[in-house]
């Protein structure tokens, strides 16, 4: 079973097959050591993967960021707030004045402000918001990363297929990143103390030499076992030392000083920035799925101080992922998501804070043929969806759409079909390319 | 009280055999496995792979049985016996041993706590050792868990399986169903089932209602005298849940009435007063959830107690189940060997429930023992039980193989059998905390790039494992002074089995390049036999 089970889907068999012939060509010794790097500087193989790879980066805004300060300002509303709304680049479309350098951009970003999702606890809601939808008793869902790995990953990847970056503890327990049903072999490389993956960098005292002959030594054992004997689990594990030795050469994927200070100095040197940077350098090199978590949103009080300091670093960061991204044509491919477990009231408490809301709040989709402009509309408090609810089965619908799965898809357990997303929801049309 | 049955189960019948028509029930049970399996394969034109030999029959055994690989000195004794009933005397040694007690208790925990892992801990497992230990019956067990008295020591830590779900009667239902009768019945939750006829929605709240008066009072688990289940069926109005068991069989219970306020505000007081007072609240005069354990286990109810174990402990030791997958049992999901399965029910349940019994029967088939490398073309599909199956290690197999692999194999052939014991009980706990990297093993289990990564550069498996001292593997390889020797112990102590002269060649030409760091070579060479495939698996 082991890579039949693993990409069932023919455009990766075409990929695959395109990727093996061409490497063919250039002779095996360029196979055995190519990083994604390498791989992506053929440019007949980078540009088919351009063309079938999609990729996600994922902003998660732990703690929940507020919807009035960022993508749905409502000034002169006594749920306002202090902050005024600015023109975008979008005729029409305004957000917060916090976010100018999104204004500029708003050429390439859909707001969704429609977002009724009902649960407004952070664990539950960031379950929720991470798979679209909710577990059953005996089912556990894969959230959108492990999909994502599933979907796009390849069985012969040098690279991880899900990788998140979660360093700050607020909420950190609520949302981690799970394959629930689709097992190990999806479960992200968590990244929540350094910006390096446990145990990628090659153990003291070896030689690169040893390392690699030892992997060898222990591949030939292990053929010999497998000889007359089949099983999906036997597979997935020789397939994992197989991707050890290419994981530890994307080592190098997560180290920003390989960046010049320009394009460094572009994200800025902060925590968030760096991460959104390496998303950036891993997605190039063909992973799938990135989550950098940016925590600290969860401002039941001093609202105001919270997203004044926290907005433009958000605001920033995501203009240069989506400069950047657009330089190296790859903005077309990736699908950038600004999420949260939920937004915040627009109800401001005496504590000057906003509590946890889920019944009328904002997401932002960028890149991947996603239309932009503005989808829903809350009314003129804040309080409630007034056109266009989105609800997080039609939200997952719109991105699995946009990454070109069909949500509908079933995975199977036993003889249970399992659909992607909710059975009778229907992706937002009107935003997809 | 009376038990009515209100609908004929046809389904039950149907997916039953007549058992007037099995072999008789005195026959030794690996004798009926062995004819009903051996009989598929005729009939299907498949020779079987041949019985493996006695290496690996000693460390599938002892994985099996006690959780862990054999020392070197278990493998020698074992492979150079020439005693005609060594395997079973084997099987009685590790069955007879502490170790024994201690792997199943691990296996059951897993089991109870289900396909979402949950509960479980340590009251749990303490409990199912003592149980276990004491060799209780599977019934008194499932009674112990769903009815646990919480001021008895006998059964201390049993009332965790329902305590760690009670906050969610949905899962405790279903996960009861799953475990108990091999039975899912979630799909019924919202809908009759679309593909199994048998699981109409009235079964999931018949279920639901033998729990639904079972709540969390205080940190003890209380059920009320009251309580009803309503559901809204996909057609038509709202309506009262019978309790009802999977069969049908219904039951007439008092309380089937919503309380009078007077009534409820009494109870509720009374309760109020329990959690005070910090003391478990005693059963209602009718508890609903001893109804279900009264009635899961009357004679024609229990077909499903009896075969969901049978078929559980076949799974556990063979790999795969008569009927795959483990929770669903139903009449359109026929087992591979019906025949089998009933026989096995019945010897379950006309022998007291006595899970040793079953065991012992199991592990000393033909079926049980076959080599699990095939030879010729196509590997025959697994419901024919034709080859060995392979079984991931479990998180405390691996772990505590691990220590026993890596461990100089003298410091085990020393000492009396009880030092062995409590030398082997030591690495266990050492184990523990190492078994915490490894996920549980299920039927599609997928091994992930984090366990590769981990033996390949992570620090705890090059200092625990592959260490210098005095007392480990490497440290006895390398005092062996000739690279044939040393690497016969490496392959004998981790792989339980002499070399291959291609390994031989191979490791000895792997270490010959490497004369001028032999300490190196050799770690070199343990480590890639312990992240291999062979010592991963149960094959």
């Amino acid at each position: 079973m082991g890579i039949k089970h693993f990409c069932g889907s023919t455009d990766h068999a075409i990929s695959r097959r395109g990727f093996l012939g061409t490497a063919a060509a250039v002779g095996t010794a360029a196979f055995a050591d190519m990083t994604g790097l390498e791989w992506l500087s053929s440019p007949a193989l980078a540009g088919e993967l351009k063309k079938q790879q999609k990729r996600v980066i994922l902003l998660w805004l732990a703690g929940g960021a507020s919807q009035l300060e960022t993508w749905d300002p409502k000034p002169g509303a006594a749920t306002g707030g202090p902050f005024r709304s600015i023109k975008t680049a979008m005729p029409g479309v305004h957000i917060s004045e916090l976010m100018p350098k999104m204004a500029d951009r708003m050429k390439h970003t859909l707001i969704i402000r429609s977002l009724n999702t009902k649960n407004a606890d952070h664990g539950g809601g960031a379950k929720l918001m991470m798979r679209g939808r909710r577990d059953e008793a005996n089912v556990k869902f894969p959230d959108l990363g492990a999909v994502v790995a599933r979907e796009m990953g390849r069985a012969d990847s040098k690279v991880p297929d899900y990788v998140t970056f979660y360093t700050q503890t607020e909420g950190r327990g609520m949302a981690p990143g799970d394959a629930g049903f689709l097992g190990s072999r999806f479960a992200p490389m968590e990244l929540t103390t350094n910006n390096m993956p446990e145990n990628i960098r090659k153990i003291d005292g070896m030689t690169e030499l040893d390392h690699q002959q030892r992997a060898d030594l222990r591949d030939l054992l292990s053929q010999q076992f497998a000889q007359g004997r089949t099983s999906p689990t036997l597979g997935s594990q020789n397939e994992a030392y197989q991707r050890v030795r290419g994981l530890m050469s994307s080592e190098a994927l997560f180290d920003v000083t390989k960046e010049s200070d320009k394009v460094r100095d572009l994200y800025g040197r902060g925590q968030f920035g760096e991460q959104c940077l390496i998303a950036r350098r891993l997605i190039e090199a063909g992973v799938p799925f990135v989550r950098v978590a940016r925590a600290w949103w969860d401002s039941h009080g001093q609202n105001f101080e919270t997203h004044q300091e926290m907005v433009p670093e958000l605001d920033y960061v995501m203009a240069a992922l989506v400069d950047d991204l657009k330089d190296r044509s790859l903005l077309e491919h990736t699908l950038i998501i600004t999420l949260a477990e939920f937004g915040r009231t627009p109800g401001i408490n005496p504590s000057l804070g906003r509590d946890h809301f889920a019944s009328a709040w904002s997401c932002s989709l960028t890149g991947c043929g996603i239309k932009p402009g503005v989808y829903g509309k809350t009314d003129a408090t804040g309080n409630k969806v007034a056109e266009g609810e989105v609800d997080a089965a039609k939200l997952f619908a719109t991105i699995y759409s946009a990454l070109g799965i069909n949500p509908h898809k079933n995975y199977y357990l036993g003889s249970r079909p399992v659909p992607l997303v909710e059975p009778g929801t229907d992706p937002i049309i009107e935003v997809l390319a | 009280m009376r038990s009515v049955r209100l609908a004929l189960p046809a389904f039950l019948l149907a997916a039953c055999v007549a058992r007037a028509d099995l072999l008789p029930d005195n026959r030794p049970i690996p004798e009926a496995i062995d004819h009903y399996v051996d009989a598929k394969l005729t009939k299907s034109a498949i020779t079987p792979a041949p019985q493996a030999d006695d290496y690996t029959l000693i460390r599938r055994l002892t994985l099996d049985l006690v959780g862990r690989i054999p020392t070197p000195a278990e493998t020698r004794s074992f492979v150079e016996s020439t005693d005609p009933a060594k395997r079973e005397k084997l099987v009685d040694r590790l069955m007879a041993s502490p170790g024994f007690v201690r792997h199943q208790a691990n296996q059951f925990e897993a089991m109870l706590a289900g396909p979402n892992n949950r509960g479980g801990g340590n009251g749990l497992r303490d409990y199912l050792t003592r149980a276990l230990g004491e060799n209780r019956p599977w019934d008194q067990i499932f009674r112990e868990l769903l009815l646990p008295d919480e001021s008895d020591p006998k059964t201390k830590g049993s009332s965790d399986f329902l305590r760690s779900r009670v906050a969610d009667i949905d899962r405790v239902t279903i996960d009861t169903s799953i475990i108990f009768f091999g039975v899912n019945v979630s799909c019924a939750q919202c809908h009759d089932h679309p593909l199994v006829s048998d699981w109409k929605q009235d079964h999931f709240y018949g279920m639901k209602s033998f729990f639904s008066r079972t709540f969390d009072n205080g940190g003890f688990l209380a059920e009320r005298e009251y309580g009803l289940v309503r559901f809204k069926p996909t057609k038509g109005p709202e309506r009262q849940a019978k309790m009802m068991f999977l069969t049908g069989t219904a039951v007439n219970a008092p309380g089937l009435k919503e309380p009078t306020k007077d009534e409820e505000k009494k109870e509720r007081e009374k309760f109020e007063q329990f959690k005070k007072d910090k003391k478990a609240p005693p059963p209602p005069s009718f508890s609903a959830r001893a109804k279900l354990v009264e009635v899961a286990l009357q004679s024609k109810e229990a077909e499903f107690f009896s075969r969901a174990i049978a078929n559980r402990l076949w799974h556990r030791f063979l790999g795969y189940g008569l009927v795959m997958p483990l929770d669903q049992m139903h009449s359109e999901n026929k087992p591979s060997h019906p025949e089998l399965l009933e026989w096995l029910a019945r010897d379950v349940s006309s022998h007291k429930y006595d899970l040793r019994r079953v065991i012992r029967g199991i592990v000393l088939s033909k079926a049980y023992s076959r080599s699990s490398k095939w030879t010729g073309d196509t590997i025959p599909g697994p419901g024919l039980f034709a080859v060995g199956r392979l079984k991931a290690l479990t998180p405390m197999q691996m772990a505590t193989s691990l220590r026993i692999a890596t461990s100089d194999p003298q410091a085990f052939e020393s000492g009396k059998p009880e030092e062995f014991e409590k030398r082997i009980e030591g690495l266990e706990s050492a184990a523990r905390g190492f078994a915490g990297s490894f996920a549980q093993p299920t039927d599609d289990f997928q091994i992930g790039v984090s366990e590769a990564l981990l033996f390949s550069n992570g620090d705890k498996i090059a200092r625990e494992y592959l260490a210098d001292g005095n007392d480990r593997l490497l440290a006895r390889v390398k005092a062996a002074n000739d690279p044939d020797k040393a690497i016969d112990l490496a392959v004998r102590s981790v792989l339980c089995r002499p070399p291959t002269p291609e390994e031989q060649r191979a490791l000895k030409e792997y270490i010959g390049r490497r004369s001028d760091r032999l300490s190196e070579a050799y770690r070199q060479v343990i480590w890639a036999l312990i992240s291999g495939s062979e010592f991963r698996f149960n094959y």
